[in-house]
């Protein structure tokens, strides 16, 4: 079956030229099982592929479809690769592809745009599957691309909203500064190893770089910018909450479960280079511990549902790419997977219960909603104590990893584990705050379930997944170097386990029995200033603003008769008079149209004889 | 021998019996379609014959012409032209009121006249295509004379062009008269033998070369004898403008190449500078006068000066070059201008007649709109003359410029980038214009059927217009072998 698997990807194009190719006119069920059913044969396809490939135990197959480009001694095959870490990636994105795809047929229905937006989704999927099957970085690069564009179209879906409008520039915008980066990585990656075949490239890095070299460093740090504007990372975080504008199972699809992850597979699919440039790859832990903290903190304060879990999206993969830093590459790839399932179903969840309130998503106006809404409740429930990590949950397993590899690290280990502990704490504290203040308190709003096998199925899956996930083996030891076992001792065991109990039990203090007037907190001095601080995400946006925005947007008012143009504009005028002159000659007398010939003859003669 | 002659004679033979045989029709029952009929038929049918002269090639038939395959290729290009012209004809004479029938007469001796100037290789065959070819033109251009509403000013168009012409013919008279004085000799390859016998040329040799080229400069338009050039186009029915810009046109390059290769003229600093000064100065004055013109015929007018310039680039090329490379791309070249040219005078004739001509700027307003397929060949045509990829424009324009590089033209490489620079701002303007919203849809001329003759000759013209754009191989396999004239 693995001859197959080229199929996993095109079939959700084929999938996206067909409702493309139908205008929209194509009834709602068809399109729903045409956008669907499309990913639902691709994850078929990805498990029959996968199935053999696990049991051919190789640690790699790569297929070429047909030449893409050959110019020279360059070469570049439209070819998929298929290793540990492409596989896991693959299941993920196409299985829960499919069960959101699913979810979004009931969540869209009655939209008139229903068919576009499976069309984009189906693009997007397909998109995504390029990305991480890609053998060469030109393949690459176009999944990279695609996931870019149809993230821009998605989030601006309901266009009719300039505000939609804005945020899917801003995140096409942010995440371009961060492509820039990376194709000029790429760049100087093919450059300096000669090939762009990834598996190539790595092994000639491995064998001519010197580790910690300008080369080593350079390339690593652009491809990490790349990583960071993909994934939302500091600097580049901040188009994510602005792309909640989208309809929420994007927000679960792209901006929680595939997309968003790219950066991480990137890193991960390129370790190679970062063991050759330690303190880059310390940086991108760093990274991740600073966003995680910041993003923590930021959730702590937004009152829109959706925002909160955005952020907490934005903490989570500062978790992945803290493990990145620390070498635990496997460790970051089953994090993803995990965050995968719960994140899906809280996004998911998040939506049913704004579906509930009337498209409300202001937490404030919600509360007491567990007798309501019985199925949400206990599905958010199970994705937030997963996100929470609570043992044996599937976070549980995937955040533990990553911290005791954290604690195991040579150097500055500690320090990024203190970070990472904080944030496990904080992500406690902000989940049930979510968590208690939606559906416990004072009912404010009645509000009651929006039932359907296509809504609740996919939920029930997602949070089975979401419970057990944890013990999903991950393939990935044939790709990643090997890492020891690591087993923190009892002591930081129980930091680990205790301090989200811990945050739990203050969410709980707080929000269910009040000992703490928040208003009054937050409401003047020092603790209203620290609460709009980060609300703001801690002013970056307002950074952003003054330092990069008004500056462009002055140098643009003061450039306004564009002195560039004026070179234009003066080249056009002259050729205008020259025109102008010419025309002068045309003057229809037969008697001037004979004598301009003799002259010229007697020109050109002239010219001739002198010669 | 003699049999291979009257093989050889084929096409001009054709041609010859065609004319008589239409015109005996024309005087026995004038019927427009017959005639018409007939003109294509046989105008096919003497295409046709180039299969039977293929294999006798090369052959000197008489001192006067030279039957090869260059001179085949020009000639089934000009007989193509002409079927071409002869389509658009007939839907724009059909309404006009008097006598059509002696048109395709006209057309017939001056296919006739161009299909011998590509093959002389004398300088009387040379003066005799000419003039064959002049004086049908004349006519065909004021042929709608009586025809109030039609073309403008035919009769106005038609004494510029008799006048200049007979002109330009005393100059290149004058010319052959110096050569032969100074030479005694007539045929095109006899001179460089006759130049090494006759010693170190003087002033009388090369101004009477220069003289010849200026007569030819005349009809091929080039600075600074191009001013006659917009008000004929203008004035002529369009049928005989789409004539008068290709057919006419290679006609005269083919003989003036093989006048310049054949003769080592090039091989005169004199002959390359004025050649240089005047590719030059088309390129900039053809693109500079079009800028701003609201009326398509004259902007095509203009639009073919500039190209006959970038053409002469590839002939002063030729000096420094291998022959072959230089009458490759000049063919490639002419081709590819050639079968723009048809195609943009066809959308033009599509949307007009003798009735009633619509070549104004404004007239294209909206045509995109209105009628989508004609407005598209269009915007291929115009494309294609821009030199954008994909079209056969631009493999020429490539040609142009690589036989540039190879002979370190730079200057006129320079003048051609600038020229081709200001050429987008027209091309692309006529484009916007018929992307603009129509003013009204109602009684639009437009909106009609394109005649099936119009659209014969869209239709081909079009396909290959992409085709040698996107896969110019086999034409230019073909062409490869046209070098071994010479």
């Amino acid at each position: 079956m693995l001859e197959l698997f080229w199929l996993v990807p095109v079939i959700p194009f084929i999938g996206f030229l067909i409702l493309t190719l139908t205008f929209g006119k194509l009834p709602q069920v068809y399109a729903g099982i045409i956008g669907a059913g499309s990913i639902g044969l691709s994850f078929l396809f990805a498990l029959l592929a996968g199935s053999s490939f696990l049991a051919a135990d190789i640690t790699a197959y790569s297929q070429t479809l047909w030449t893409w480009i050959s110019v020279g001694d360059l070469e570049v095959g439209f070819t998929f690769y298929l290793d540990g870490v492409s596989l896991v990636m693959m299941y993920v994105i196409t299985g829960v592809g499919f069960l959101i795809h699913i979810y979004a047929t009931g969540y869209m229905s009655g939209d008139p745009s229903f068919s576009r937006f499976f069309a984009y989704m189906n693009l997007f999927v397909s998109a995504m599957l390029i990305l991480v099957l890609a053998d060469n970085l030109v393949l690459l690069f176009m999944g990279w691309e695609g996931v870019g564009l149809c993230s821009y179209l998605l989030i601006g879906f309901w266009y009719t909203d300039p505000n939609n409008g804005y945020c899917a520039r801003k995140a096409f915008v942010m995440t371009r500064v961060g492509d820039a980066f990376m194709a000029i990585g790429l760049f100087a990656l093919f450059i300096s190893t000669g090939t762009l075949n990834i598996q190539e490239a790595m092994f000639n890095a491995e064998a001519e770089w010197v580790v910690g070299s300008g080369i080593a460093t350079a390339v690593t740090l652009l491809l990490l910018g790349g990583a960071v504007g993909k994934s939302a990372q500091l600097p580049l975080q901040t188009w994510l909450p602005d792309a909640m504008a989208g309809p929420t199972p994007i927000s679960a699809l792209i901006h929680a479960a595939t997309m968003v992850t790219a950066g991480v597979y990137l890193i991960s699919r390129t370790h190679v280079l970062y063991l050759l440039a330690p303190d880059v790859q310390y940086l991108v832990g760093v990274i991740g511990m600073i966003t995680l903290l910041m993003a923590g903190f930021t959730a702590l304060t937004q009152n829109d549902i959706k925002k909160v879990l955005a952020y907490s999206t934005v903490s989570q993969i500062g978790y992945m790419f803290l493990a990145l830093g620390v070498g635990a590459w496997g460790s970051a790839i089953f994090h993803l997977m995990t965050h995968a399932f719960f994140k899906a179903l809280l996004f998911l969840t998040a939506g049913s219960i704004i579906l509930a309130m009337h498209h409300e998503q202001d937490i404030f106006k919600m509360g007491g909603l567990r007798k309501d809404l019985p199925w949400s409740h206990w599905l958010f429930l199970i994705g937030t104590v997963a996100l929470v990590a609570l043992p044996f949950t599937s976070g549980f397993w995937s955040k533990e990893e990553i911290l005791a590899s954290a604690l195991e690290h040579h150097e500055g280990g500690y320090l990024l584990w203190l970070g990472g502990v904080a944030g496990a704490f904080m992500t406690a504290l902000y989940s049930f705050r979510l968590y208690f203040l939606v559906f416990y308190g004072k009912k404010t709003h009645d509000g009651h379930e929006v039932m359907g096998w296509h809504l609740q199925g996919p939920l029930v899956v997602l949070a089975i997944l979401a419970l057990i996930g944890g013990y999903i083996h991950i393939p990935v030891e044939a790709v990643f170097p090997e890492v020891a076992e690591h087993h923190p001792s009892l002591f930081y065991q129980a930091i680990m386990i205790g301090l989200p109990m811990l945050g739990i039990y203050i969410a709980w203090l707080i929000f269910i029995k009040g000992k703490l007037d928040l208003n009054k907190l937050a409401g003047q001095g020092f603790g209203a200033k620290l609460h709009r601080f980060w609300y703001t995400q801690w002013g970056m946006d307002w950074l952003y603003d003054k330092v990069i925005v008004s500056p462009y947007v002055w140098l643009a008012e003061f450039n306004k008769s564009d002195v560039i143009d004026s070179f234009y504009n003066g080249s056009a005028r002259v050729v205008r008079f020259c025109h102008d002159i010419m025309s002068e000659t045309q003057t229809g007398q037969l008697r001037w149209y004979a004598i301009s010939v003799a002259y010229g003859l007697l020109v050109l003669v002239t010219i001739g004889v002198l010669l | 021998m003699t049999s291979n002659l009257i093989i050889d004679l084929m096409q001009i033979i054709m041609l010859t019996a065609t004319t008589v045989v239409v015109m005996v029709t024309a005087a026995f029952k004038r019927d427009h379609a017959v005639v018409c009929g007939l003109t294509v038929f046989g105008l096919f049918a003497s295409l046709m014959t180039f299969l039977l002269i293929k294999p006798v090639l090369p052959f000197a038939a008489t001192e006067l012409l030279m039957i090869d395959e260059y001179s085949l290729f020009f000639s089934n290009l000009i007989i193509v032209g002409a079927i071409a012209v002869a389509l658009l004809a007939y839907p724009y004479f059909r309404n006009h009121s008097a006598q059509n029938e002696e048109f395709y007469i006209l057309l017939l001796t001056a296919t006739l006249g161009a299909v011998v100037l590509a093959c002389s290789n004398h300088f009387v065959a040379f003066l005799l295509g000419v003039e064959i070819l002049g004086i049908s033109l004349y006519a065909m251009i004021a042929y709608t004379v009586h025809d109030t509403s039609s073309a403008k000013f035919p009769l106005e168009a038609g004494i510029k062009y008799l006048i200049l012409s007979a002109l330009a013919s005393a100059i290149t008279l004058f010319g052959i008269a110096l050569v032969y004085a100074f030479l005694g000799t007539m045929g095109f390859d006899e001179i460089p033998a006759a130049l090494e016998a006759a010693g170190e040329p003087g002033p009388v040799f090369i101004i009477g070369v220069l003289m010849i080229v200026a007569g030819a400069a005349f009809k091929l338009s080039l600075v600074p004898f191009h001013i006659w050039t917009p008000d004929v186009y203008e004035g002529a029915p369009v049928p005989v403008t789409a004539y008068l810009a290709t057919v006419s046109k290679a006609a005269m390059l083919a003989v003036t190449l093989r006048l310049l290769l054949a003769s080592n003229a090039l091989e005169f600093n004199a002959v390359t500078a004025v050649l240089t000064v005047m590719a030059a100065a088309s390129m900039i004055v053809g693109n500079l006068l079009a800028v701003m013109q609201e009326n398509t015929k004259r902007l095509l007018a203009y639009s073919s000066i500039a190209h006959l310039g970038y053409l002469m680039v590839v002939v002063v090329a030729a000096a420094q070059v291998e022959n072959a490379l230089s009458v490759e791309a000049t063919s490639f070249y002419m081709l590819a201008y050639f079968i723009m040219s048809l195609a943009g005078f066809a959308v033009i004739s599509a949307i007009s007649s003798s009735v009633k001509e619509l070549d104004q700027l404004s007239d294209f307003r909206g045509l995109f709109w209105r009628n989508t397929w004609l407005s598209s060949v269009l915007i291929i045509v115009l494309f294609s003359l821009a030199g954008i990829p994909l079209t056969a424009g631009f493999i020429g324009k490539f040609y142009i410029f690589s036989i540039g590089v190879e002979g370190e033209l730079w200057f006129l490489l320079t003048i051609l980038i600038i020229g081709s620079a200001i050429g987008l701002y027209y091309y692309l303007r006529l484009i916007y214009t018929m992307m603009q919203p129509p003013e009204s849809i109602s009684n639009d001329p437009a909106a009609m059927q394109i005649p099936a003759g119009v659209q014969v000759v869209l239709v081909t013209m079009t396909i290959a217009i992409i085709y040698l754009g996107v896969y110019p191989a086999p034409m230019i396999n073909t062409l490869q072998s046209l070098s071994g004239a010479f």
